[in-house]
This record gives structure tokens, sequence and C-alpha cells, in this order.
């Protein structure tokens, strides 16, 4: 029975990595086209150049070769939980700044913020097929430092979109990377089953 | 020689003089007659100065120089007249400089020093500010006071047509009091000593673009300037999409002058200082209209419970968010105040306000601001003269005759106060189209019920209700539903 198991679960995971995989994909050409969106309804120059922000997590990666698959899943997961914060704080601020005024931006934003919490969801199925227990939330990700005036804010809010997009395309790096039948694929035993 | 003497408060005089020869000498001998009166009264003195009262017409003086030794080795006398003294008020005490970064306004506050002089004079007072390191003079303003025999704390504002961050800005005053009985020369005071109020561009964390998100203004000429790190060099300032020309303010801090400004979009106009090493700092700049005049306000209530303001809010001021612009309604008599929610995306603007008990008239003041400015509409009501009641329902026909039947209805809201006049839409198979008007007392959430009668027997019927105010037509309620009835046959 126990080989049973273990194929439907492979299965399984299998399933979810290409339906991650597909995930991502459409999240990443949203962001893009909500960057874009944001870019000219913000008034912001597409070049302009946005320090690291502090709070957002930052998809490049040393070793990513090296990485195990429950590395690979657990990075995720807390980058989308991180970003689902961030772009929850990112609506607030579009409603206090401009009100009903911009609703297509709200929509476009909402709409990301939707698939993030999707994607967010879908790792934590992974990790439970992997029998692994959920790491808890740290609550939402800093808010932007209030001191920032409203130009710094929506660079901030540029650098948050903008390491999205990265993250959808490492993520859809490592969801495939999860399909391969590779150490680096391994989703190293939880404590529970180590023997 | 060249005695001067001079009065800063028309009752003492400060006397100086010159001696020619040159060399040390001892004391003074100074002695003064007032108004020819003998005797005169006479001082030593180490300085070539005394302060000695003003005559009424002249003073007869003589200075008499002594050696070291002590003995005396010039001597001479000098007749004072009331026209040789000069009056030159003291200088004036800036007691504060406040400055109110918000609004680039100075707030300057000093004494006029009036217990000095007698009541009623006027003074002059010659406010000059300066800017930038090189003190360069912005403007130099007059402000007249009256005295008042006390010493009164004056105050005078100046807004600066740029941030008071951009740079340090100084402010120094004067003043010339018009003694017209005095008949001596008379002049500006000297300047006070310079006050100032630091730009950021002097602090070591100053760094940064100014105004930071305001509101201004369409049409306003709007200075929006960069400070930042010693030694760092501004590469340009862009307004929205263009580059505007600089204008250097200091070491540290750069200008640019947007002219005429136009609406901003939505999320504001953003104005960049890309700096070397390819550093940003911005600002956002929301322009936008001051709140129109509400127009077309109206009140009226259709269950007398609340009571419905409707305006056409005018120009779209441009502005959102936060900054949008906000309605309150104020009700005089009741001395009640809502403040409204308000859509701004919606052409119609509504507010709610209760009915009170035992209030007929209504005195509305709705109040509109936003961060450029603020206005107001007003209206007075008799609320039973504006009743919009809400649609009838629940609209059921009975009849137990081929030419008669009772029709009931019920309307949402508590008309006990008024009459009602409800019209009854009456339509038969051949097109045909008969109202009939009924009014009835109005009643507190009640059922209705009005007969009609000549009715052809045998016949299917549509019908259908509507209600308003019967003394003080204001508005018809909606049609009620359509009801189908076919009388009985004869």
């Amino acid at each position: 029975m126990a080989a049973a198991d273990s194929s439907s679960a492979a299965l399984r995971r299998r399933d979810l990595c290409s339906r991650g995989i597909r995930l991502a994909g459409k999240m990443r050409s949203d962001v893009i086209d909500l960057l874009d969106t944001y870019v000219e309804r913000q008034g912001l120059d597409a070049s302009a150049s946005v320090a690291v922000v502090e709070g957002v997590p930052v998809a490049a990666v040393e070793r990513w070769d090296e990485q195990t698959g429950t590395q690979r899943l657990l990075e995720n997961l807390a980058a989308y939980r991180a970003f689902r914060a961030l772009l929850a704080q990112m609506l607030e601020e579009q409603r206090e700044q401009l009100g009903e005024a911009d609703a297509a931006l709200g929509r476009a934003l909402a709409a990301v913020l939707l698939q993030v919490s999707a994607f967010a969801y879908h790792l934590e199925e992974l990790l439970r097929l992997e029998s692994r227990g959920l790491p808890s939330e740290e609550g939402a990700g800093p808010p932007p430092p209030s001191h920032l005036g409203l130009f710094e804010r929506k660079l901030w809010g540029l650098g948050v979109l903008r390491e999205l997009a990265q993250w959808a395309v490492r993520s859809a790096r490592d969801l495939r990377q999860l399909t391969k039948p590779s150490p680096g694929s391994s989703l190293a035993p939880s404590p529970a089953e180590s023997p | 020689q060249n005695l001067k003497c001079v009065t800063h408060n028309l009752r003492k005089m400060i006397c100086t003089w010159d001696v020619s020869s040159k060399g040390r000498h001892g004391q003074t001998d100074f002695c003064y007659t007032t108004n020819d009166l003998p005797p005169p009264v006479c001082f030593k003195t180490k300085e070539k100065r005394v302060e000695i009262p003003v005559p009424e017409s002249s003073s007869m003086v003589t200075i008499t120089t002594n050696s070291i030794s002590g003995t005396a080795f010039a001597t001479k006398e000098f007749e004072i007249h009331k026209e040789d003294i000069w009056f030159v008020p003291l200088t004036p005490r800036i007691l504060s400089l406040t400055p109110d970064f918000s609004t680039s306004t100075l707030n300057l506050k000093w004494s006029d020093n009036g217990s000095v002089f007698p009541y009623g004079l006027g003074a002059f007072w010659q406010i000059q500010i300066l800017r930038k390191a090189a003190m360069e003079k912005v403007t130099q303003v007059t402000y007249y006071s009256k005295l008042t025999h006390e010493d009164i704390i004056l105050s005078w504002n100046w807004t600066s047509d740029m941030p008071l961050e951009c740079t340090s800005h100084y402010v120094k005053i004067r003043c010339y009091i018009n003694v017209t009985q005095f008949v001596g020369p008379k002049d500006w005071s000297d300047w006070s000593p310079v006050e100032e109020v630091p730009g950021k561009d002097t602090e070591p964390n100053g760094s940064g673009v100014f105004p930071q998100d305001t509101v201004v203004a369409v049409g306003s000429d709007v200075t929006i300037c960069c400070v930042h790190e010693e030694g760092q060099q501004i590469k340009r300032m862009t307004y929205g999409p263009e580059i505007y020309p600089m204008i250097h303010l200091s070491s540290r801090s750069s200008a640019i002058r947007v002219l005429n400004a136009s609406a901003s979009n939505t999320s504001g106009t953003n104005v960049v200082c890309i700096l070397s090493g390819d550093e940003m700092d911005g600002t956002v700049l929301f322009v936008g209209y001051a709140p129109d005049i509400p127009q077309n306000l109206s009140c009226e209530t259709s269950n007398f419970l609340n009571i419905k303001c409707t305006w056409k809010p005018g120009r779209p001021s441009g502005l959102y968010g936060k900054r949008r612009t906000k309605y309150s309604l104020f009700e005089r008599i009741s001395g009640r105040n809502v403040s409204c929610e308000v859509n701004e995306m919606n052409r119609e603007r509504v507010c709610g306000f209760p009915v009170l008990a035992d209030q007929k008239t209504y005195d509305f003041i709705l109040g509109v601001s936003n961060p450029i400015g603020q206005t107001e509409s007003s209206l007075v009501v008799d609320l039973t003269q504006r009743v919009h009641p809400k649609t009838p329902e629940k609209l059921t026909v009975s009849g137990n005759s081929s030419t008669s039947v009772r029709l009931h209805w019920f309307i949402n809201g508590s008309f006990a106060e008024i009459r009602l006049l409800c019209q009854i839409e009456i339509r038969s198979g051949h097109s045909e189209r008969k109202l009939h008007n009924i009014s009835m007392p109005g009643g507190k959430f009640s059922t209705y019920t009005a007969q009609l009668n000549a009715l052809r027997p045998y016949t299917k019927y549509h019908f259908r209700v509507r209600c308003s105010a019967a003394d003080h037509f204001w508005r018809w309620s909606d049609w009620s539903m359509v009801e189908e009835h076919t009388t009985l046959e004869a």
C-alpha cells in the first residue's frame, strides 16, 4: 500500500507544481500589466531606479541550484505572505490617497493581491503534501515608514511590484525544479519522518 | 565742537560732541540751563556724551574740557534750539520670529514701545525680509500703527513665495514716529538686529524636496526646491514630464519655479530631483480647485424620519482621497451638524439629516471645504412642504361588486402630520386611462384604502397608485406596482 500512496502523492505534487507554474506565469503577466498602469497613473518614470526596499523579499538568491525543495517552498511561501501584506498596504494607501478616483488601479491591485493570496495557499498545499508543518505567519510585513513622503511611497510601491514580478519568475523556476527527479528537487524529510 | 543732540523719547536728549585738540584729556565740566531759567545745572563727565532734558524752547550749554591735571584748557558755549534737536526713535526690539512651514508664513512680533510716547502718535514700521546666505533683500514692507501710550506687541505675517525650508530667511525692522508737533529733524530708527529662520539647507539631515506633498490652486506660481547634502550635485529637476531651469539658492539648495500650475492628475504631479550618483528625491504637488458653490441645493423627506439633501457639486476640484472636497450639513435652529459621506465620482451629491422631534422648519447650511478653500450654500425648508413619499407598496384590489372595487396600499413612513393626496391610475383594456385623486389624513407606517365606483362590469382593469403631500405639493412618489383586477359580472 505504501508504494501506491507515494506514487499518488508524487502525482498530486506534480499536478500542484504544474498548476503552480501556470499560476506564477499568469501572475507575472498581470503584475507586468499592473506595473505599467501603476507607473502611468502615478506619473513615474518607468526607468526610475528604486533602491532595495526594506521589508520586501528579494527574489535574487545565491546558489539557487543547491537549494532543497523544502527550502524553495518555504522561501516562496514566506515571500508571498509578505507580498500579500505589502499589496494590502498598497491598496489601503491607494484608497487613502485617491479614494474612488482611480478605481481601475485599485481593481488591478486587488486582482493581483488575490492571485498572490491564491499562490501562497497553493504553496501551503504543496508543503502539506510533504506533511511539513507550515511556518507560522509573522503578521503583516513592515508598513512603508511613515516619514516617507508621497513621492517616496510611490517609489516604494514601484519597488514592491518590480520585486513581485521577479518572484513570479523565480517561483516558476523553483516549481519546475521540484518536478524534476533530481537531488535539487528532493524535499528534505520532515523531522517526523527522519529515521 | 559738532555738538549734536538726539532725543529718543521727546523728554530726554543725548548730546554728544567732539574735542578738536588731540592728546589725552581729563574730565569735562558740563553745564546747561533749561529755557533760560538760571541757575545752570552742572556736572562732570568722562564721556563726550550726556543725557539732559529736552528744553521747551532752548538750552544754553557750556562745555569745559580739562587737562589730565584738572586745569581747564578749553571752554565752549552752545545754544541748543528745539529745531536743532534730532528725534530718532529707539531701535525696535523683535520679540519673536515664528515660521509656519505648512503655509510658508513668517510671523513677526515686536513691541511698539508706545509707553514712551504720548497717545495717538502714528508710527511707521519698515520690515525687510532677506534670504539666502548672501542675505539678498526679498521684500520691504511699511506697516502703520497708532501708539497708545502703552507698550503694545504688534504682530505681522508674511507668506513667502517659496517654502521656508528651502533656505534661510532673515527679518529686520526699523521705525519712524510721526511727531508732528516736534519741530526738530526726525529720522528712522536704526535697523533691529537680524532675526533668522534657518533653512533645511543648514541642517545636517535636512535633505528633501519641499514643499512636501502640498496642495495648491490651479493657476498658482509655485517654487519647489531640492535640498541635498554638501558636495552632491543636482543633475536636473523635473515637474511632471518637463525639465525646469534651476534657481541657485545655496550650496545645498536649488529651486524651480512653476508658473500658472495646471490641474494635476488624480495621483498628483511628481516633482523629481535627480542627483549625482543617480540618487533621486521628490515630492508630489496636488493642483486643484477650491470647491464650487453647491448648486441646486434641495432637501426633502420621504418618511418624516430623515431628510435627504441633494446638490450639484459644480466644477470638480480635481482633488481626491484624503484631499477631497468634504461636505457637512449644519442646521442652525437645532445647532446639529452632520458630516456627509460623499462619493467623489457621483455627479449628484447626497447627504442625510435626521428629522428632529417638534421641528418643522430647517435652516440648513451646507459647508464645503477642501485644502484649497471653502464655501457654503444655505437653504431654509418647511419640511411639510418638502414631502416626497416613498413608493406605495403592497397594492391590493378587492371587490365583490360589478361596478366598484377597494384598493389598499402601504406607504413606509410617518405622515401623521400631513394630509396625503394619492392618485390612482385606472387603465382598462381599451387603452383608456383615467386618474382618480383622493386625499386622506396621513398615517404612521399605515395602510391606506380607497374605493372606486362606476366601473364597468366584467372588465379587466389595471390599477396603480402614487402619493404626495396634499396641502403643499412637492413631488409625487413613484408609481406603485400595477395590480390587475376584473370586476364581477353584472
